[in-house]
């Protein structure tokens, strides 16, 4: 403990989402409004970890028949062929376009998969009130934020598929179930990574007095 | 709210029940999530049919997750794995039966891999050209679930559901017949040969056929079915009669059935009824021969020609035909003689008669008494005999002819025989070979030499005559030609002096004739004159009448000139018939 830095919370001020404005809360408990913007303030998202936790569970459910289910029906010539995520991969791979089913791979089981653990390791270590590596675990959780948006590129690629190829009697491309999921997954993952305040990961840290607060 | 004591020891009341124990509304999402997903699990599992191995020969055309298991065109089932079987000889595929058809895959279920087909009585499966090859299935009638089937290399024709039943043919041969042979009622397809199999004991074919719907109940227990395959030509007197069930039948071989009217029934066969299968429509609706009297003839003559099946004839009406033809050695002498067995059906012959007399015969074929009664009295009193005659002199066929022969020996029927003799007569056929041979030796027997020999010296002596009547000509040309000159010359002298009295006598005629025409002259020349006189009186120059009418014509012609000038005036003012003549203005 050579140096505990300051922290807005250590300081008893709390800093507006909104405007930035450092100011004096009004009560412990309840924060009150900024002074400047009128925004509540709070010390923390208010119940962050359930919120998280929530839409994680949610989407790791989602994810199951994301990748059971078929994305994509394409109907050539009468005869119709059902695939999911992965054999999409397979079929990418074994065809021989191995850099395609890479990009498939990463983008639509790696990420969504990554984005889930990491979350859930995220909200573990949160609430184990572990200090271990919160820098790292920063990091990561702004990985994930960013990351969030690229995953949609499953979904995307399906829908212009789907609109594009509409050669009735030939050839017609229609989208499965598991797309439906697939999107939910993504779109989970990207508010619960929203909904999780990456300030607690250094709550934690001694001396913070936010420690019992967050849930 | 500001002055808050700074008491650590003491916790401050809260106002609101802490935020911890309230469970946000956010859990509704994963909730949710949880039920859907659970939901569409359980309805995967609800939905999830009988995984089901069939044993191919070969996977023709089958690929995991692209062939469909189709029954009546549905899909029930897709196939999810296509491998080996443990010992590489055969193919074995695992579908996925769809739930609604779990109930079908019983024990006697079919499966065959139904490709484009191209047959001679037609093309099937041509969807799947574009579809890709699946595997075809037919239910079965076990109650027995099963997983494990043994795919069948050719599809079976009928599909289940089909109305119609199945029937068998015993057959000799398959002839040109095949799966999928039409078969014909009146010409019309009303069905197919499904299977066909060799006989148990090796002896023929056993063709199971299938008639589909409606026609089935045509199928009565004296049906006759017969092959049909290809054309049917016969040649009788009325002409020639080509008989042909269709195009495809004459290519791929067909079958046809028929009830003949003497076996009509009003119940329709049960299935799998077991038929014959008849070579030809002819024998097929032969009328089954229920009073047959058996005979024996003996002939000691050549029975070249007559065989087993030729028919035996009364009055040249078919009555029965020819059952044997062998050797007999006759008790009595010792002599080899031919020995015909014919056996007569009264039947045929019953339904010639007129419809009177109909029912007599009917009687009088169902009482054996009445019958040889009859025969015996035909026999004895009318010469009833049996003649050996040829069918057709080129092929040199014979058959057996019942007929009247009055100036034959007497003879009797010997009914206490097992099989009675009949008294024959010999063929008139070897008598006309014995006229034609004598004719021969007759002709062999003429003294042609001789003939010859006379031939020459009558030749010889017409030359000789020949040339005296040459020599007769030279004379004549010699000593008669200067003779006829001289008469000749004398004639024309002859000639000369009628030529002289005539021209004199002539003359003196014409002078005459002359002098009558100057006669005639006269009178004529005062007719002239007359006349001249009547011509100056009424016509000449300045007759009187002359004068007049040329006063006349004068006259007309003025008042045409006159008629002119008014029609012209007319025309120019047509107003004048009403107004009258307006003054010309000068």
């Amino acid at each position: 403990m050579t140096t505990i830095p300051l922290s807005a919370a250590r300081a008893g001020l709390v800093s507006c989402e909104t405007c930035e404005l450092l100011s004096r809360p009004a009560d412990a408990a309840e924060p009150g409004y900024c002074p400047r913007c009128g925004a509540g303030l709070e010390w923390r998202h208010p119940g962050s970890l359930q919120y998280t936790w929530a839409l994680v569970i949610a989407a790791a459910i989602c994810y199951i028949p994301a990748n059971v289910l078929p994305v994509l029906t394409t109907t050539a010539l009468g005869s119709s062929d059902s695939d999911t995520i992965m054999g999409g991969v397979v079929l990418l791979y074994t065809t021989g376009s191995w850099p395609l089913a890479l990009v498939v791979l990463v983008a639509s089981v790696m990420v969504p998969l990554g984005k889930l653990i990491a979350l859930t390791y995220l909200l573990v270590s949160v609430q184990r009130g572990s200090i271990r590596d919160s820098r790292d675990r920063t990091r990561l959780y702004r990985m994930v934020d960013f990351i969030g948006r690229w995953s949609m590129l499953d979904v995307f690629v399906d829908t212009f598929t789907v609109a594009l190829v509409q050669l009735q009697p030939l050839m017609s491309v229609e989208p499965g179930p598991g797309v439906l999921f697939f999107a939910a997954v993504v779109v989970l993952t990207m508010i619960a990574a929203e909904s999780f305040d990456p300030r607690l990961i250094w709550d934690s840290a001694p001396g913070e007095p936010l420690r019992r607060h967050a849930t | 709210m500001a002055d808050t004591p700074d008491l650590p020891n003491v916790p401050q009341a809260t106002v609101v029940p802490g935020k911890r124990a309230r469970i946000s509304v956010i859990w509704i999402i994963p909730i949710l999530a949880a039920v859907v997903a659970i939901g569409i699990a359980v309805q995967r599992v609800m939905n999830e049919g009988p995984t089901i191995t069939i044993v191919f020969r070969a996977a023709e055309g089958m690929e995991a997750g692209k062939t469909f298991v189709k029954y009546k065109d549905v899909n029930i089932g897709q196939v999810t794995a296509v491998k080996l079987s443990p010992d590489h000889a055969r193919v074995e595929v695992t579908a996925k039966m769809a739930k609604s058809a779990a109930d079908l895959m019983v024990e006697d279920a079919k499966f065959w891999v139904v490709e484009p087909r191209v047959t001679l009585s037609g093309v099937s499966g041509l969807g799947t050209l574009l579809s890709g090859n699946y595997i075809g299935f037919e239910v079965g009638k076990s109650d027995k679930k099963e997983r494990k089937f043994t795919g069948l290399e050719t599809p079976p024709i009928i599909t289940g559901g089909q109305p119609g039943r199945q029937f068998v043919l015993h057959a000799e041969n398959l002839g040109s017949l095949g799966i999928g042979s039409p078969i014909y009622y009146r010409r019309l397809q009303a069905g197919q040969v499904v299977a066909y199999d060799l006989a148990p004991d090796g002896k023929g074919i056993d063709l199971k056929i299938f008639i589909n719907g409606p026609y089935d109940r045509f199928v009565q227990a004296g049906t006759r079915f017969w092959n049909a395959s290809g054309v049917d030509v016969s040649v009788g007197a009325g002409g020639v009669d080509v008989r042909m069930q269709s195009l495809v039948s004459l290519i791929a071989g067909g079958l046809a059935f028929e009830t003949p009217s003497f076996a009509t029934g009003p119940e329709p066969a049960a299935a799998d009824t077991a038929f014959t299968l008849y070579s030809d429509q002819a024998t097929a609706m032969k009328q089954p021969e229920a009073i047959s009297t058996r005979f024996v003839l003996y002939f000691d003559e050549s029975l070249r020609g007559l065989s087993a099946g030729a028919p035996v004839t009364l009055l040249g009406l078919t009555a029965g035909e020819v059952t044997r033809v062998g050797l007999d050695i006759d008790p009595a002498t010792s002599k080899v003689r031919g020995r015909v067995d014919v056996v007569a059906y009264p039947e045929r012959l019953v339904t010639r008669l007129s419809g009177e007399q109909r029912a007599t015969g009917e009687s009088l074929a169902r009482s054996a008494q009445q019958r040889h009664a009859l025969f015996q009295q035909l026999v004895e009193r009318r010469g009833l005999r049996a003649q050996l005659r040829s069918g057709s002199l080129i092929t040199g066929q014979l058959y057996v002819a019942f007929d009247y022969f009055p100036d034959a020996a007497k003879a009797k029927i010997d009914w206490n025989q097992d099989v009675p003799t009949l008294p024959v007569v010999p063929s008139t056929l070897p008598d006309i070979e014995a006229k034609l041979t004598s004719i021969i030796g007759k002709l062999d027997g003429l003294p042609y030499e001789a003939i010859g020999a006379d031939l020459t010296t009558a030749l010889g002596s017409l030359n000789g005559t020949l040339r005296d009547a040459g020599t007769t000509l030279n004379h004549v040309d010699s000593n008669v030609t200067p003779e006829l000159r001289s008469t000749l010359e004398d004639l024309r002298r002859v000639l000369g002096t009628a030529d002289g009295l005539l021209k004199d006598g002539v003359n003196t005629t014409l002078t005459g004739v002359n002098a009558t025409l100057e006669d005639l002259r006269r009178p004529l020349a005062t007719a002239d004159l007359v006349l001249k006189n009547t011509d100056a009186t009424l016509l000449g120059q300045n007759s009187a009448i002359q004068q007049d009418l040329r006063d006349a014509l004068q006259e007309i012609t003025q008042a045409a000139r006159a008629l002119r000038v008014l029609m012209d005036y007319l025309d120019r003012h047509p107003d004048a018939l009403l107004r009258g003549k307006t003054e010309v203005k000068p």
